[in-house]
């Protein structure tokens, strides 16, 4: 019996698989795009309650009270952040061609074309610092006290940064500490949707709009509610990501294929762009969709009492600006890696100087076409060396209060250490500024027409190297080049 | 401009002649510069001219400058200088319109007995509703002058609108007192009256509307309109900067001009028609993407787009600026090639465009892929054709020579290469056009319905369109709808089902050799002082609000009928009385991608298909009609009109007329009906005979017999039969599903089909083994039932069934080894293999052969023999595994029959008496 059994269980295992796999194996294959981005999105692990643990260790006169506490048990947090260009504000040192020495840049020592410099205007700039007290040169970047635990940890929307980098007034420090958790959109968009001095002013990219953004704002902190830190993945408090505004290379760089696959398109048409044109010049059609960012700021209107004030046109203090909304960013090569305006750099005041160009070109197979909010400005330089300077705006005898330029000037050369020859004027910048958030759905990713074809293009094709629409003449890596 | 791929494409091809790629690199430049000025132009007057286009004179009809004489424009001397501008107008039908195919009244192919030729110029058609009259009529609508002045804003000029149809010049034509040639009719009388063809001059085929960026077709709608035949062509260049007008006069302006009276170069566009061009007749063409697309709800513009709803546009439907339903989830765009960047021109191009000319399949060397073999440019420039490469529409019959010139979707397209996920590629391919799938629903409204039984107080019909919902205009809400699908007859002799939209009209015709009732005559017999008539008012005005409304305005009632009959006689038009009719339009543009592309089977292959889907024709039928379908059409019209309750009609069609059987779809009702039958009588005998046999053993109390063990089933055996069980019962199931998934939802339709014939693999290759297995082994003996005593045999085992069985009897027939079969079973069996498994493997390889070997399959029935037949011999399958099962519980104990089938060893009644 136990035999025929065993012939049977046989038979029929037999019978199941002369029918199973040859249907199987004639079956239509399932949608071939196995993209499937979720997988690369860190979990959110639920966070300590640090009540019970904070109780005793009060109470908290100061910011450093409270880091003191966290080190007691988080022995390597401060030096780990320590290590960061948050905590730094300066980048490790470059070799850049053209220079002799090895460079570092960062907004500690450099100027951009917003409010142009840190130096000798710290206490004002550094209130977005992650640390405590950085008011003047001699600040101590070695004193893991002075790091600011609560900016990035606070989840009760109360803890806000003043002059130097100190709590403001009257936080509740014991309050804040014990309510502390993983960053979220919050503690990153407090200094970064800020930048520049303002709501949305700097980037283009980011601004309030992402704390609760529409879905059509950003795919995804809206539809699917990202953190910043979903992409911005962060070990050993080292952040990831770069933007070329105070970063020269690519390293520990961000991109769209960390998690989406490289050819997801159904489209092979679409698929083919991928060697020439970034995921997000397609995905991010308009920059600044929902507020208005900076788009030109003319520091040599400033001082002028003649002027009428508003906000986001003129103020004495700072000159004449441009806003725009919802506008087509500019397209340009880039491989990731920028060209930098040195402090003390000769410039050519006839020509606009581009502070950071994005660098690649046509013939570089690793650049692709990519979308920038350039923001051009006019700011002061020293006629007779031709560089630029810094002026100093915060403080004592800094142009805010005194609206002398001369003055500002002066002393802003004596703290960054620069010559001065006392005759100044301005000159104009141009700034690039990646446009890499604000990722729209693929229903609103561009289409054909907006690039190629008899219509208005938003490429100019012969400025970026090609001979023509490539739809016609070919792409870069056609034979019809 | 898709001049310079072609131009790469040939130079890979090993062009020798050096002076060719260098003429077309010629052309290539100015068609890059021709875009710039495009755009250019559109911003402001041009300020760069073409880069080839040399500059020339501008000449009046006499060939002087029109700088010296002030007169109008020449296309033919001016263009003519160069082009061979005689050459172009006979060979485009744009301009003849028909015009050289006129016949006599009626004998054209729409059989309208008012329809004198197969175009524009003597074709009806009755959303214009206003018709060149036949030469005689007694109360004619439009004669050719006013032909020109209605429908000449549609006409590029030349032809109809040049000679008369005796071949003279209109210019140089005789006067006749009654000749609708030299004649107007007098709006107010209705008599005719002279028409001066010296003043009005006549309208020579317009080059500027299609080869300038940006014509003025509304000044040159408007000359055309008031009678200035001659300054149309003049007026069409209004705004560029070359000539203006004030009060009427229009000037030539000599800035425009170099030193030697030539245009300066700057003023020189010509170019390329650009979709924009063909827009201005042929329907709504938007081509900047930045801009949001608006249009009124049901009040388009331009025809393709009332007639069809299509819209040529790259934008994405869902940042236009329409108010669609779901708008914000409709990311495709309007239309899938212009979204890629391509133009009218690229598939509608000249004949003989040496860059686009390929020669047909049916004339070209099979070996020949393309043939280099060209046309020298200059050429083709002096003698471009304006024939242009064309479809196979059902709405345009002028010119049939170039019907399906075009690039068709397979030109371009490898179907094979994005279908593989399709079952039946090719068998879908040769059934529904490319459209059926990848046209699935116009977004835009179409008219549905013109009716011009009565008119509104403006003089314009009543009607209705489809695809909008609310009143009509910016604020209608755009549904879109989805087009019938009817199957049309290609000039290359393909029959497929295209979509289409259809429009019904309904109109007044009077006497026996039938005409519309010409609109200012309905005019008469509806309206007065420009309102409507008194008797008019108190018939139709049912709420007696003063106002005709859209439901108040419909011939419902005999009153109102025999008020209009009586209205229209006493205008003195014999019997006059209402007649309808249906034209279709084919619907070829607005494609959309795979993602919008019907993909779902059951679309197709459920009870509720498709493919025949019906679409409304009218909201309404006036009193005592029916709508027919105009003639002469490639269309094929086998299916039904029918009413609903409201009154509304509708059309219905019916893919199964024409050779189409859809699985999961069509089904033979009597089929279904017998094989049900047939299966419930069988499940019912095998009931009634167990419960008699339960009743007859609870009765005599169970038999015993003397049994012993007998090994009557090998190992192979019984894995033959498990596997063909298995085999069977699955391909049922599978069966049914095909043949009805809309009751088994969860099953993929194609993944079914596709297990379906797996499985009939898998049972004809376990019969193929198992027949080897029974000759070799002489098995196949028991099957054969032997002729001697045959009868006999079967007659006892047969009363056995009906009687000794319950009687407790013993089996007439021992089974043993080598005879398993009784004399029943065997010719049970003997027809289960030798006819119904051979009739559902034939049948069911032909179903599957109509992708592979079509014409077999056609030749031996085609799907709508073949699938019926298939499934009534499935349903006799399916009750012979019933009785079969049954029969197996009829041996000593009702689980021993299935128990040796299982172990091979079967307890086998010994019977006291010998075997006869």
């Amino acid at each position: 019996m136990k035999k025929i059994n065993r012939t049977w269980i046989i038979g029929a295992i037999a019978t199941l698989l002369i029918i199973l796999i040859p249907t199987i194996y004639f079956l239509p294959e399932s949608d071939k795009r196995s993209d499937d981005p979720w997988q690369n999105i860190p979990l959110h692990p639920v966070h300590t309650d640090h009540t019970a643990i904070l109780e005793d260790r009060g109470p908290f006169e100061t910011g450093s009270d409270v880091t003191r506490a966290c080190l007691e048990c988080h022995e390597n947090s401060a030096s780990e952040m320590m290590a960061t260009a948050h905590w730094t504000w300066e980048s490790e040192p470059y070799d850049i061609e053209g220079r002799d020495e090895p460079v570092t840049i960062g907004k500690k020592n450099q100027i951009n074309n917003f409010c142009i410099g840190v130096q000798g205007n710290w206490s004002s700039c550094t209130s977005c610092h992650a640390g405590y007290g950085w008011d003047s040169a001699d600040f101590d970047f070695e004193n893991e006290e002075n790091v600011d635990c609560l900016v990035c940890h606070d989840t009760t929307g109360t803890y806000v940064k003043s002059t130097a980098g100190n709590p403001a007034e009257g936080t509740d420090l014991m309050d804040v500490a014990k309510n502390i958790g993983i960053p979220g959109r919050e503690n990153c968009g407090g200094c970064h949707f800020k930048g520049g001095g303002g709501n949305a002013v700097k980037h283009g990219d980011l601004d309030e709009t992402l704390y609760y953004p529409p879905d059509n704002v950003d795919v995804h902190m809206g539809e699917h509610d990202f953190l910043c830190t979903d992409c911005h993945r962060t070990e050993a408090h080292l952040v990831s990501g770069r933007s070329i505004s105070v970063s020269l290379d690519s390293k520990n760089q961000i991109a769209c294929t960390d998690c989406h696959s490289e050819e997801l398109h159904e489209d092979e048409r679409i698929n083919v762009h991928l060697s020439s044109v970034a995921c997000q010049t397609c995905h991010i059609p308009s920059a600044a969709t929902r507020d208005a960012t900076k788009m030109y700021w003319d520091w040599s209107t400033a001082g002028n009492d003649d002027i009428e004030e508003s906000t986001h046109e003129y103020l004495k203090i700072k000159g004449s600006f441009v806003y725009e909304d919802d506008f087509v960013p500019e397209y340009r090569w880039y491989n990731g890696t920028a060209d930098r305006y040195l402090l003390g750099d000769e410039m050519n005041p006839e020509e606009i100087t581009a502070i950071n160009m994005p660098l690649g070109d046509i013939d570089d197979e690793t650049a692709k076409i990519f979308p920038f909010k350039v923001h051009r400005g006019k700011q002061p330089y020293d006629t007779v060396y031709n560089y630029f300077l810094q002026p100093k705006t915060v403080g004592e005898g800094g142009f805010w209060t005194e609206f002398d330029w001369d003055l500002a000037l002066r002393l802003g050369s004596e703290i960054t250490g620069m010559e001065y020859s006392g005759e100044y004027d301005f000159a104009p910048t141009e700034m690039f500024w990646p446009t890499t958030h604000m990722v729209t759905s693929a229903d609103e990713a561009l289409t054909c027409g907006y690039c190629h074809g008899e219509g208005e293009s938003r490429m100019d094709w012969e400025a970026l190297g090609y001979y023509g629409d490539p739809i016609d003449w070919g792409g870069r890596f056609s034979a019809k080049r | 401009m898709k001049l310079i791929n072609n131009k790469s494409k040939q130079s890979r091809l090993k062009i020798t002649s050096i002076l060719f790629v260098a003429a077309l690199l010629i052309i290539g430049v100015a068609a890059t510069g021709q875009t710039a000025l495009a755009e250019k132009s559109a911003q402001g007057g041009p300020d760069e001219g073409s880069p080839l286009h040399p500059s020339f004179p501008m000449l009046d009809e006499d060939g002087e400058n029109v700088l010296d004489t002030g007169n109008p424009i020449s296309t033919m001397q001016t263009c003519g200088s160069c082009h061979d501008t005689e050459f172009i107008e006979e060979h485009s039908y744009h301009a003849n319109a028909g015009f050289d195919d006129m016949v006599a009244a009626g004998e054209t192919p729409t059989e309208r007995d008012w329809d004198t030729s197969p175009g524009f110029f003597g074709t009806w058609n009755p959303i214009a509703y206003r018709y060149l009259s036949p030469a005689g009529d007694e109360y004619p609508d439009l004669t050719t002058p006013e032909w020109i002045q209605a429908f000449g804003g549609r006409h590029p000029g030349g032809g109809p609108a040049v000679y008369s149809q005796t071949g003279v010049k209109l210019t140089e034509l005789a006067y006749s007192v009654d000749s609708f040639e030299t004649n107007i009719v007098d709006p107010e009388t209705g008599e005719l009256v002279k028409w001066d063809w010296q003043e009005s001059g006549i309208v020579e085929m317009n080059c500027f509307l299609c080869h300038t960026p940006a014509p003025n077709n509304d000044a040159r709608k408007e000359a055309l309109h008031d009678g200035a035949f001659q300054w149309a062509n003049t007026a069409t260049l209004l705004g560029s900067g070359i000539v203006s007008e004030a009060n009427g006069e229009f000037t030539w302006n000599e800035t425009a001009f170099n030193e030697d009276k030539e245009l300066s170069a700057e003023f020189v566009t010509l170019q390329d028609p650009e979709d924009n061009n063909c827009g201005l007749c042929h329907g709504l063409v938007h081509d900047n993407v930045e801009d949001p697309l608006v249009m009124d709800g049901c009040s388009p513009e331009r025809w393709t787009t009332i007639t069809t709803g299509q819209i040529i546009s790259s934008q994405r439907l869902s940042v236009s600026g329409m108010n669609l339903a779901d708008k914000e989830n409709l990311a495709r765009s309007w239309d899938v090639h212009a979204e890629r960047q391509l133009e009218c021109t690229d598939c509608h191009y000249a004949l003989n465009n040496p860059l686009y000319y390929q020669e047909g399949s049916a004339t070209r060397p099979d070996h020949l892929l393309f043939d280099p073999r060209r046309l020298e440019l200059g050429e083709y420039l002096e003698q471009p054709l304006h024939q242009f490469a064309r479809g196979d529409s059902a709405q345009s019959m002028v010119s049939p020579n170039v019907k399906g010139t075009m690039r068709g979707c397979a030109d371009c397209h490898d179907a094979d290469a994005a279908h593989d996920w399709l079952p039946y590629a090719d068998r879908h391919m040769s059934a529904v056009s490319c459209e059926t799938c990848h046209i699935p629903k116009l977004y835009s409204s179409a008219n549905q319905q013109y009716d011009w039984t009565v008119i509104d107080i403006e003089g314009n019909a009543q009607t209705q369109c489809r695809g909008s919902e609310g009143e009509v205009g910016v604020n209608s809400l755009l549904v879109g709808y989805e087009p019938i699908l009817l199957p049309r007859e290609d000039a290359n002799g393909t029959k497929t089902l295209v979509p289409h939209n259809l429009i019904t009209t309904w109109f007044w015709i009077y006497g026996e050799d039938e005409r519309p009732v010409p609109q200012r005559d309905l005019e008469l017999a509806y309206l007065q002082d420009a309102e409507y008539a008194p008797e008019v008012l108190e018939a139709f005005d049912a709420n007696s609000d003063g106002l005709l409304d859209d439901s108040e305005l419909i011939i419902d009632t005999e009153a109102k009928d025999s008020l209009i009959k009586e209205r229209l006689s006493a205008l003195g038009f014999d019997n006059p009385r209402i007649a309808g009719e249906i034209q279709p339009y084919s619907i070829h543009h607005d494609v959309a991608t795979s993602d919008w592309a019907t993909r779902d089977c059951q679309t197709c292959h459920s009870e509720d298909t498709r493919l025949t889907q019906e679409l409304q024709l009218s909201g309404y039928v006036p009193i005592g009609t029916k709508a027919e379908f105009v003639p002469g059409s490639n269309v094929i019209f086998n299916g039904e009109i029918y009413e609903d309750e409201n009154g509304a009609i509708f059309y219905k069609p019916a893919p199964d007329a024409e050779n189409l059987y859809i699985l999961g779809a069509d089904s033979v009702k009597w089929i279904d009906a017998v094989g049900l039958w047939s299966f419930i009588l069988v499940v019912l005998g095998v009931l009634g005979h167990g419960g008699l046999r339960v009743y007859a053993a609870s009765k005599n109390g169970v038999h015993e017999v003397k049994v012993e063990k007998v090994y009557m089933y090998s190992v192979y055996e019984r894995f033959w039969h498990w596997m063909q069980t298995a085999a069977i019962v699955l391909l049922l199931f599978t069966g049914m599903i095909i043949h009805n998934p809309d009751s088994y939802v969860l099953f993929s339709f194609s993944g079914v089909v596709i297990t379906h014939n797996v499985l009939a693999t898998i049972l004809a290759v376990n019969a193929a083994l198992s027949l080897f297995y029974h000759l070799v082994s002489g098995e196949i003996k028991q099957y054969i039932p032997r002729p001697r005593g045959f009868f006999d045999q079967t007659f006892t085992q047969a009363t056995f069934y009906i009687n000794g069985i319950f009687k407790g009897e013993e089996h007439p027939f021992e089974k043993s080894a080598k005879k398993k079969l009784n004399p029943l079973q065997q010719i049970t069996y003997f027809g289960i293999l030798n006819v119904l498994l051979p009739l559902q493997g034939i049948t069911g390889i032909l179903i599957w052969g109509a992708e592979r070997w079509p014409p077999l399959s056609a030749a031996l029935g085609g799907l709508p023999f073949l699938a019926p037949f298939h499934t009534l011999i499935a349903w006799l399958f399916g009750s012979f595994i019933v009785m079969h099962v049954y029969l197996t519980t009829t041996g000593h104990t009702p689980l021993a029959g299935i128990n040796s089938m299982i172990n091979g060893w079967d307890d086998v009644e010994v019977h006291e008496h010998t075997e006869k």
